[in-house]
């Protein structure tokens, strides 16, 4: 992989306790990467510091061959979506879009205005260029900002939690939208979440952050199989972590930890025995907790009719992830 | 901006604010300290007397302003009745009435030979005037009658966010009327009352119109400063003016204790409270009619002050009512040069001095209205200054300071030209655009400033094309009521002005002395005039 934007050993310290890296990423031109991690991880700190809102305090960070590291947000280029979208509310919808097509000094206006109409056009909103931006809806505002982060044809596009001010209807629906159109314009785009649907959809790789350290960074399949740490394995999909003696009837050595997904356990004839005490059902399928025998309770996702509440039942694991206790990623 | 030259404008506007605001104060406190005129002023009884008039005038000014404002702020707020709308604006309109024209519009209502005293003579046939528009009593008329209104406006804001099922969850306790006003409301309003109670005892302190007007041989400490400086006891006025400007100190130090945290921001805003409509026909009426005599008492002042305005010099003698009404005053006003002047005086000296508090608002905004750091508390504390001092104060403290050529000490003689006046306008308009423009800047969100850098735009064009705009309404609300005060202004004028820049309000005193009544008060008019014009103008969205 050629990188497009490289971060390299990049570290911000806001206080002596607490700091984001010494973190290094690559990103390929024309892809897009997730950053995903709870609240707190550093993930918006590491957006602002790609878009040039706060000073490195060590590393750097390369686009395209050119050091920006100490270039003004103004002069990098990068198209910016923000959180609550942060559009002008004085300014008219083409005003908004237009705005960084004249920001550095005079354009022809009937160019300026047939960029303003393309980019409308490009989300959908063609001919909206006169509405006040507090007219719209949540969707149609994020629309704009998006049409007015890519109107002066940035190198990167960086999004803040794109989709976390939709309600959830219309936030489906959306992300399928945005995908679409960002592969579409094939721009190079960097984007935060702490939704791990989110980052699995859009992201074609997921880097994973947890207190201000990367992780992971690899794609969506490849975390969810190969987590490179307990951390990785917990925060990126559903998982029963087991410690002591059922994680030696689930097949690990002493002081190991077992990582086993709901999915890679089955009701069968002989295993770990238990006790179903709940069952929810999802439709497709249902999760039944079980209540092993050696003590831990086991999350099992199985066929809404495999068992019922009260049923004593044997649970088999197919596949499990085993980790050091406090320590890195495990191959079984 | 790098982080050098930040450190660098920020260290240059603390040193620029330090020397408008604090420098003259201390020039005046190290006079002060000077030679014998502290003793003279402990040794001389006046001066005490002056002092603790200050003082006793202001805290009976707070409490009735307290008694008329509050309840009035619960009968429009809580309770519905016709004309409510209507009558809750026109009770706020003391405001437009600059303090001296409000003073002289009392003058020409219930002085000695106004409206009211001749109708009551007339009436029972008396053949003097049946009283004496003078002293304390009189001064405290005209504090309560403009000074309401700040109890009024706070009561009812904090009523507004006052949360409906507070006072609903006290009466389903089984808390009767009154005890839920008085265990739940007021408690709940004391940040309100507090602020108003502040406000009030700040500008009662500081008054100077009607003491100097209707105080006759009662001195307080404004007049009391004035009135040295002309007999020319400058050291002595000095220490006067520390006094009171200590005085001053302690009351805002302690009216501030009582404020406490404002519990109902704390809390969030819940339910407005419903008004209840008064369901008794008697009451209503009752209520409407008080309601109404209230705006007609409120308007008479500036009801008079139109028609004196409209009396030809001569022509008013012993009538009740004026004989002769006319356009002339306004002709000579406007057709007579010397006349104009005073207007285009306060004209561009309110502007000029507007125009630079906003300029260094808006500096002091931009560089400390959001990431502080450490040079936002002196900033903002020396923006502020200048509302916690008497306008008496800075004016001495001014006339003190540039009366002497010093460039080493940054001094030069300013006394006698026309800008040391707009100077102190300047100074004493800091705090009302700095208190504006900061809040806009702290109700601005961060990331629409960086959506602009992030479109390519410069730190210049960022704040031409996004802040400035953003600001509008808060640089218009600060604007417009800095720009009224200037124009109005009579406190520092009466110290600072000469001859060429002579203000309205100047003009105003001397139309006075010289009798010319109805000039003087088509002078009151046009201040009212704009005033009114400019603040409608500033509250516009």
């Amino acid at each position: 992989m050629k990188a497009f934007v490289t971060l390299d050993g990049v570290r911000k310290q806001w206080s002596p306790t607490v700091s984001v890296g010494p973190l290094s990423l690559e990103v390929a031109r024309g892809e897009m990467v997730a950053l995903l991690g709870p609240s707190g991880s550093g993930k918006t700190t590491v957006l602002r510091l790609l878009a040039g809102f706060e000073a490195l305090d060590a590393g750097r960070i390369v686009v395209g061959g050119e050091d920006v590291t100490a270039v003004p947000p103004a002069k990098r280029r990068f198209g910016m979506v923000f959180q609550h979208y942060a559009l002008f509310p004085h300014l008219d919808v083409g005003e908004n879009v237009a705005f960084g097509l004249t920001a550095r000094g005079a354009a022809a206006a009937d160019q300026v205005r047939a960029k303003v109409a393309e980019a409308l056009a490009l989300v959908d909103l063609a001919g909206f260029e006169r509405r006040r931006v507090y007219e719209l809806s949540g969707g149609q505002q994020q629309r704009v900002a998006l049409a007015r982060a890519l109107a002066p044809e940035p190198r990167v596009l960086l999004l803040d939690e794109p989709l976390s001010n939709l309600d959830p209807a219309l936030r489906e629906r959306t992300r399928r939208e945005l995908r679409t159109l960002i592969t579409r314009v094939g721009i190079t785009s960097v984007f935060v979440t702490h939704e791990q649907e989110e980052a699995f959809d859009l992201g074609d790789r997921v880097a994973v952050l947890h207190d201000g350290r990367l992780e992971q960074a690899a794609t969506p399949d490849e975390l969810y199989e190969h987590p490179a740490s307990l951390f990785v394995a917990t925060f990126v999909g559903r998982a029963n972590v087991v410690r002591g003696a059922l994680a030696g009837a689930l097949g690990a050595r002493d002081g190991q930890i077992v990582v086993v997904r709901p999915e890679r356990l089955r009701f069968a004839d002989a295993g770990v025995p238990g006790v179903v005490r709940e069952r929810r059902y999802t439709g497709a399928a249902a999760f039944y907790q079980v209540d092993t025998e050696p003590g831990d309770r086991l999350e099992v996702q199985a066929g809404p009719g495999a068992a019922r509440v009260g049923e004593r039942v044997y649970v088999e694991a197919t596949g499990v992830m085993t980790f050091a206790e406090g320590g890195g990623g495990v191959r079984p | 901006m790098s982080a050098r030259s930040g450190w660098f404008a920020r260290a240059a506007l603390t040193l620029l604010l330090a020397w408008l605001v604090l420098y003259p104060i201390l020039v005046v406190v190290v006079d002060a300290g000077r030679g014998d005129a502290l003793a003279t002023f402990v040794s001389r009884p006046g001066e005490w007397g002056a002092l603790w008039a200050s003082v006793w005038i202001s805290l009976a000014s707070v409490v009735l302003a307290a008694v008329i404002g509050v309840p009035l702020a619960f009968l429009f707020e809580w309770l519905e009745f016709p004309g409510r709308k209507t009558l809750g604006s026109l009770i706020a309109l003391p405001a437009v009435l600059p303090p001296f024209v409000g003073v002289v519009a009392f003058l020409f209502l219930y002085g000695e030979s106004g409206f009211v005293a001749r109708a009551v003579q007339a009436a029972l046939g008396l053949t003097r005037a049946p009283w004496r528009l003078q002293g304390a009593g009189a001064i405290l008329l005209v504090h309560a009658y403009s000074m309401y209104v700040y109890f009024y406006l706070f009561a009812r804001a904090g009523l507004a966010k006052l949360d409906a099922s507070m006072l609903e969850a006290a009466q389903a306790l089984g808390a009767g009327r009154w005890h839920t006003l008085r265990r739940v409301a007021l408690p709940l309003l004391r940040p309100s009352l507090a602020g108003a109670a502040l406000l009030v005892f700040m500008t009662a302190l500081g008054s100077f119109s009607a003491p100097y007007v209707f105080g006759g041989g009662f001195r307080v400490m404004t007049t009391q400063i004035v009135a040295t400086k002309l007999n020319g006891e400058l050291p002595l006025a000095m220490v006067e003016t520390v006094a009171l400007a200590l005085v001053a100190t302690l009351g805002l130090v302690v009216l501030r204790r009582t404020e406490g945290d404002d519990i109902l921001a704390a809390l969030g805003k819940g339910i407005g409270p419903l008004r209840r409509p008064i369901r008794r026909v008697s009451v209503r009426a009752l209520a409407t009619a008080t309601g109404w005599a209230l705006a007609v008492l409120l308007l008479l002042p500036h009801v008079t002050l139109v028609l004196v305005s409209l009396v030809p010099y001569g022509t008013w003698t012993t009538e009740a009512l004026p004989p002769v009404l006319s356009f002339v005053n306004y002709r000579r006003l406007f057709g007579e040069p010397e006349r104009l002047r005073p207007l285009v005086n306060s004209a561009w000296m309110a502007a000029a001095s507007t125009a630079a508090a906003i300029a260094v608002a808006l500096a002091a905004g931009a560089l400390v209205g959001r990431r502080g750091g450490r040079w936002r508390g002196p900033i903002e504390t020396l923006v502020a200054l200048p509302w916690a001092l008497p306008g008496t104060v800075f004016a001495v403290a001014l006339a003190t300071t540039f009366g002497a050529a010093q460039p080493w000490a940054l001094r030069w003689v300013l006394v006698g030209t026309v800008v040391l006046l707009p100077l102190a306008y300047l100074v004493r308009n800091l705090p009302v655009t700095g208190r504006a423009v900061l809040a806009g800047y702290r109700q601005l969100d961060p990331a629409v400033e960086e959506a602009a850098a992030s479109l390519g735009a410069g730190r210049w064009a960022t704040f031409r094309r996004v802040t400035l705009p953003l600001l509008k309404p808060a640089l218009a609300a600060g604007g417009s009521i800095a720009f009224v005060a200037a124009l109005g202004d009579f406190v520092t004028s009466v110290v600072l002005y000469t001859y060429d820049n002579r203000p309205i309000s100047i003009e105003i005193m001397g139309s006075l002395r010289i009798s010319e009544l109805g000039v003087a008060a088509a002078f009151g008019v046009m201040l009212m005039l704009a005033s009114a014009l400019v603040l409608g103008l500033g509250a516009r969205r």
